[in-house]
């Protein structure tokens, strides 16, 4: 499994890409839309996008959108990463074509508990 | 008018939310009595967001320079031997001030909007029409953390 990690923050990124490699995902990472689109352009197939909101350059939700609109991008699961919490944008994004959304601050569980609820990670069976 | 502002326990719970799920628990944020109108007594380093629409305002975080650099090591998961460059310091208290300022519009009122973070090595700037209407004053690891809301208009 792959995963593109879109985040402005540096910081972001690097708790997020510990949480997806300790999942058993490659990670690749993006500062913003646009050069997420570029790295998708470029070849890498990722089964996952981890996209915040408010970014320079071009924002998580037109990156949403702009990917929505590519037929070649269908099978690629999106989940919005975003500290926005208002319903109104929860309800935009979702209805824009995003898979889940999550709000920061989250837990590591959270993120692994909704993967396995989009059917991307299988939890051990425990002893 | 009076301006809108969030509850201060309400604050607390936000910044104790996100501080304690990135930064971590074993330290406590503990509160620390501070009386209004003084300036944070330390070197620091400033972040702010802004909030537009609905509600108005603007939420900054400022942290001790000692602060500032052991919450970039957490959160990058560096330890305290590895090289921390000054971009670094600011990308984190730019992720902290962007999750706690997100959390605070989401009690305001909506639909708003929430600007990219600003970061300065310094204290934080604040607009001349804007006056303090929320601020938690807090002590980690024995420094000094401080958030405050500000908004338009004259104080009541």
């Amino acid at each position: 499994m792959r995963a593109l990690i879109i985040d402005d923050s540096r910081v972001m990124r690097s708790i997020l890409r510990r949480i997806v490699t300790g999942l058993g995902f490659e990670a690749a990472e993006a500062g913003d839309g646009q050069q997420a689109l570029d790295v998708l352009n470029s070849g890498f197939e990722p089964d996952l996008c981890l996209i915040d909101w408010n970014m320079p350059v071009m924002d998580g939700y037109t990156f949403l959108t702009r990917v929505r609109d590519n037929p070649e991008w269908r099978s690629i699961t999106l989940m919005m990463v975003t500290t926005e919490s208002e319903q109104q944008q929860i309800v935009r994004a979702l209805a824009a074509g995003a898979h889940e959304y999550v709000i920061k601050p989250f837990t590591p569980d959270a993120i692994a508990d909704k993967l396995e609820m989009l059917g991307l990670l299988t939890k051990e069976p425990t002893a | 008018m009076t301006a809108l502002a969030p509850e201060v326990t309400d604050l607390h719970a936000v910044v104790e939310e996100v501080w304690t799920t990135f930064v971590g628990a074993e330290e406590p944020l503990c509160p620390r009595h501070v009386p209004a109108g003084t300036p944070l007594d330390q070197a620091v380093w400033s972040g702010a967001v802004s909030v537009t629409g609905a509600w108005h305002g603007a939420v900054t975080v400022e942290l001790a320079d000692q602060v500032a650099q052991t919450i970039s090591r957490v959160m990058l998961d560096l330890d305290s031997t590895a090289d921390l460059a000054d971009d670094d310091v600011a990308d984190a208290v730019g992720e902290l001030v962007n999750m706690i300022g997100g959390n605070v519009k989401s009690l305001m009122p909506g639909p708003s909007t929430l600007s990219l973070p600003a970061v300065a090595a310094g204290r934080a700037v604040f607009a001349s029409d804007a006056h303090e209407v929320a601020r938690l004053d807090l002590l980690w690891t024995g420094e000094p953390v401080r958030v405050t809301v500000h908004c338009p208009g004259s104080p009541s």
